[in-house]
C-alpha cells in the first residue's frame, strides 16, 4: 500500500495550529487512540508488515458482522439445525453470500493470522520487551482455531458431525496413556475434557448448545478483549518493531502524523479486504453436506483442511498426534520469547544472511525427514504391520509423528551449539515444525482417501 | 497480632474462601451427571435376525451375528476416535483411519488402541434375546440359543 498524494511530515514547516489539530483527533477519540499521533515511517514501510494483523482484524470485523445475521436465522437444535442453514442459503435474501463471507473470511483469518504469526517471528518482532504480545499473539491464533471448530459443527451436516465426533475424542485419547498405565479408572483426564466440551459420551444436543455458546458469545468475546490488549501493546512497546538501527532514535524527522496518513492507508485496506472476500463469496458456494447421520461416516471422513495435517498425525496415534504433538508445538510458540533473548535481531528479516541459510537448510532437512518417512509407512508399512502383536506403547511412542518431533528438537539443539545463538536454533526449530505441518497437511488434503489410504490423485479412489 | 491486622487477615482469608468456592461450584455446572450404565438393547426374537450375518443396529452402534448356533454381539465403534466400523470380508474396517481389526476384534493394523468390545448376551424371563453393553464377555464369545 503507497501513501501517493498524502502529506509527509516536512519538520518544522507546518504551523503549530495544524499540528495540534492532527494529533488532537488521536488523542480526543477512544477508538484512535489505537494509534500514536504520530508513527515511525518504518513501520508503514508496506514490505515489512504486509498489514497482515490489520487484515486478521478487519476480517475478524466481517466475521462479526455476518455472524449476527446467521445467529439470528440459525437455531441451534439437532431437529432443526441443519433447516434452518439451508433456509439461510435458499430463503434468506442474500443470506447465501452473508454464509459464504463468513466461511471465506474465517478461512482467510486463518491463513492471514499464520502469515502474520511467520512475519513476526521471522522479524524477530517477539524479542525484547514485546514478549507478552507474542505470547497473546498465539492464544489469539489457538481461540481463531478453536472458533473454526466450534463453527463448524453447527451446519450439523455429515462433515460437521463426523469431524466433530473425531475431535471430541482426540481430546479422550488421553486414555490411550492412561489405559497403558492401567490409570483410566481412578484419573482419566481424557474423559473429563472430552465432557467439558460435548458433554456427554457421543455427539448430541448438549454438544450443539456447547459449541453454539463456545462460538457465538465465549470465543468472540475472548478474543475482542485480546485483540485489544494485543492492539494496545503494540504502542506500549514503542510501536511495531525495527531494526536498531532506528532504536533509541527521538528525532521527529522519521515519524508520520497515524492521522490522516496512516489512517486512509488503513482505510483501504479494510475497503480492499471487504471486496476481496465478497468477490470470493460471490463465485464460490460454502459447502454443505447431507445431514448429519450418526450411523454413517463419510469415507474419507475429512475434517476441514486446516485440520488435516492433525488428522494425518492421529491416524499413526490418537494420543501422539493429536495431543502429544500439538501441545508441545503449543508449549514451543509460547517458549520462544523466554528462551531466546537475543535483541540484536530485532526488526531483521531472518536477522540476517546466516539465519537465512539457517532457515531454507532446515526447511529442506524438514521437507525430506517427513516425506522419506511417509514413503517408509506407504511402501513397506509400519511397525503393526511388520509385528501384529506389538505393544500399543511402540505404536504411540515411535511413528512419524513423535519422530519428526524429537529430530527437530535435537537438530535445534545442535544448531544452538553450533550457531551459539538461540535466535537461530529458535529459527530452525520453527522452520522445521511449520514446514512439517505444511507436509501433513498437504498429504491430509491431497494424497488421502477411503480408509485414509494413500492415493496420488482423487482418480485413483475406488468407485463405490 | 494486633486486633486490626488480625481482622483484616480473615476477612481477606473467608473472601478468597469464599472466591474459590463459588468459582469451584460455578465450574463444575460444565459437568453434567451422566448415567454410567448404558441401556439393554431388547432384540426380541432372534429369529428376525439372517442367519450367518452381521446386523448393524442403527442408533445403538453394534453388530448383532447369529448363526445356527447362537447370537453374539460387538460394539461398531472404532476403537481409535469413535468412527462406525464396516464389516469387511474377514473382519471390521474403519473408515476414517483405515484401522482393521480380525473378525474377533482383535486390532490387526492401524491406529486403534484397544480391541474391540464384546457384549454379554442372554434371554430375558419373557423369552426375548437382550443385549447389554455394560457388561463386557470374551472376544466372539456367543450365547447359546438351543
Amino acid at each position: 500500500m503507497e501513501n501517493k498524494g498524502t502529506p509527509v511530515n516536512t519538520g518544522g514547516v507546518e504551523a503549530a495550529a495544524e499540528r495540534k489539530q492532527r494529533t488532537g483527533r488521536i488523542t480526543r477519540n477512544f477508538f484512535l487512540h489505537m494509534h500514536a499521533p504520530r508513527v515511525h515511517i518504518h513501520a508503514m514501510k508496506p514490505s515489512y508488515t504486509f498489514g497482515l494483523g490489520l487484515i486478521t482484524g478487519f476480517l475478524f470485523l466481517i466475521m462479526l458482522f455476518t455472524g449476527v445475521i446467521l445467529m439470528i436465522y440459525y437455531t441451534p437444535s439437532v431437529e432443526s439445525a441443519y433447516r434452518s442453514v439451508k433456509d439461510i442459503v435458499y430463503i434468506v435474501p442474500g443470506g447465501r453470500i452473508i454464509r459464504n463471507m463468513h466461511r471465506w473470511a474465517s478461512q482467510g483469518m486463518l491463513i492471514v493470522v499464520w502469515l502474520h504469526l511467520l512475519r513476526v517471528f521471522y522479524t524477530g518482532s517477539y524479542l525484547g520487551n514485546r514478549s507478552l504480545n507474542w505470547v497473546i499473539g498465539v492464544v489469539l491464533m489457538i481461540l481463531i482455531l478453536l472458533s473454526n471448530f466450534s463453527g463448524y459443527l453447527l451446519p450439523w451436516d455429515q462433515l460437521a458431525y463426523w469431524a466433530v465426533t473425531i475431535g471430541s475424542n482426540i481430546a479422550a485419547s488421553a486414555r490411550e496413556l492412561t489405559d497403558l498405565l492401567g490409570i483410566t479408572v481412578a484419573f482419566d483426564p481424557g474423559g473429563f475434557l472430552k465432557k467439558l466440551l460435548i458433554g456427554g459420551e457421543t455427539v448430541g444436543q448438549p454438544a450443539l448448545s456447547r459449541f453454539f455458546a463456545m462460538h457465538v458469545i465465549f470465543l468472540p468475546l475472548s478474543m475482542l478483549v485480546l485483540m485489544g490488549v494485543h492492539f494496545w501493546r503494540i504502542r506500549k512497546d514503542g510501536g511495531l518493531s525495527r531494526p536498531a538501527v532506528f532504536a533509541g532514535e527521538k528525532g521527529a524527522e522519521n515519524k508520520l502524523y497515524a492521522w490522516p496518513v496512516l489512517m486512509w492507508t488503513e482505510l483501504a485496506i479494510l475497503l480492499g479486504v471487504v471486496a476481496v472476500i465478497l468477490f470470493i463469496a460471490l463465485v464460490a458456494d460454502a459447502p454443505l453436506l447431507e445431514e448429519a447421520n450418526p450411523a454413517f461416516p463419510e469415507n474419507p471422513a475429512k475434517s476441514p483442511w486446516y485440520f488435516l495435517g492433525i488428522q494425518e498425525m492421529v491416524s499413526y496415534s490418537a494420543f501422539a498426534g493429536g495431543l502429544l504433538v500439538p501441545l508441545l508445538y503449543l508449549v514451543f510458540l509460547f517458549s520462544i520469547p523466554y528462551r531466546d533473548r537475543e535483541e540484536r535481531y530485532v526488526g531483521v528479516w531472518f536477522s540476517g544472511a546466516e539465519g537465512a541459510r539457517v532457515t531454507g537448510r532446515s526447511a529442506v532437512f524438514a521437507l525430506l525427514l517427513v516425506i522419506v518417512q511417509l514413503f517408509v509407512m506407504e511402501r513397506f508399512g509400519w511397525l503393526r504391520d511388520w509385528f501384529p502383536g506389538i505393544s500399543q506403547w511402540l505404536v504411540m511412542l515411535i511413528n512419524p509423528a513423535t519422530i519428526t518431533g524429537l529430530c527437530f528438537i535435537l537438530v535445534a539443539e545442535w544448531i544452538r551449539r553450533n550457531h551459539g545463538s538461540t535466535r537461530l536454533a529458535a529459527m530452525g526449530l520453527f522452520t522445521m515444525s511449520f514446514v512439517a505441518l505444511v507436509v501433513f497437511t498437504v498429504v491430509g488434503i491431497w494424497f488421502r482417501g477411503p480408509n485414509w489410504e494413500f492415493f496420488w490423485s482423487v482418480n485413483q479412489w475406488p468407485v463405490q | 497480632m494486633k486486633r486490626r491486622n488480625f481482622l483484616e487477615r480473615a476477612a481477606v482469608t473467608l473472601v478468597s474462601l469464599a472466591g474459590v468456592a463459588a468459582a469451584f461450584s460455578y465450574l463444575r455446572q460444565f459437568f453434567p451427571r451422566l448415567a454410567g450404565e448404558k441401556k439393554r438393547i431388547v432384540l426380541g426374537d432372534y429369529r428376525k435376525f439372517p442367519v450367518d450375518t452381521y446386523t448393524f443396529l442403527e442408533g445403538h452402534n453394534i453388530f448383532v451375528y447369529r448363526d445356527h448356533e447362537g447370537i453374539k454381539a460387538v460394539s461398531a465403534v472404532c476403537t481409535h476416535l469413535g468412527c462406525i466400523l464396516e464389516k469387511s470380508t474377514d473382519g471390521f474396517e474403519c473408515p476414517c483411519h483405515g484401522s482393521c481389526f480380525s473378525d474377533v476384534g482383535k486390532v490387526l493394523s492401524g491406529p486403534a488402541p484397544r480391541n474391540l468390545s464384546w457384549y454379554e448376551v442372554y434371554r430375558a424371563a419373557d423369552g426375548k434375546i437382550v443385549v447389554n453393553p455394560s457388561r463386557t464377555v470374551g472376544p466372539g464369545e456367543k450365547f447359546n440359543i438351543s
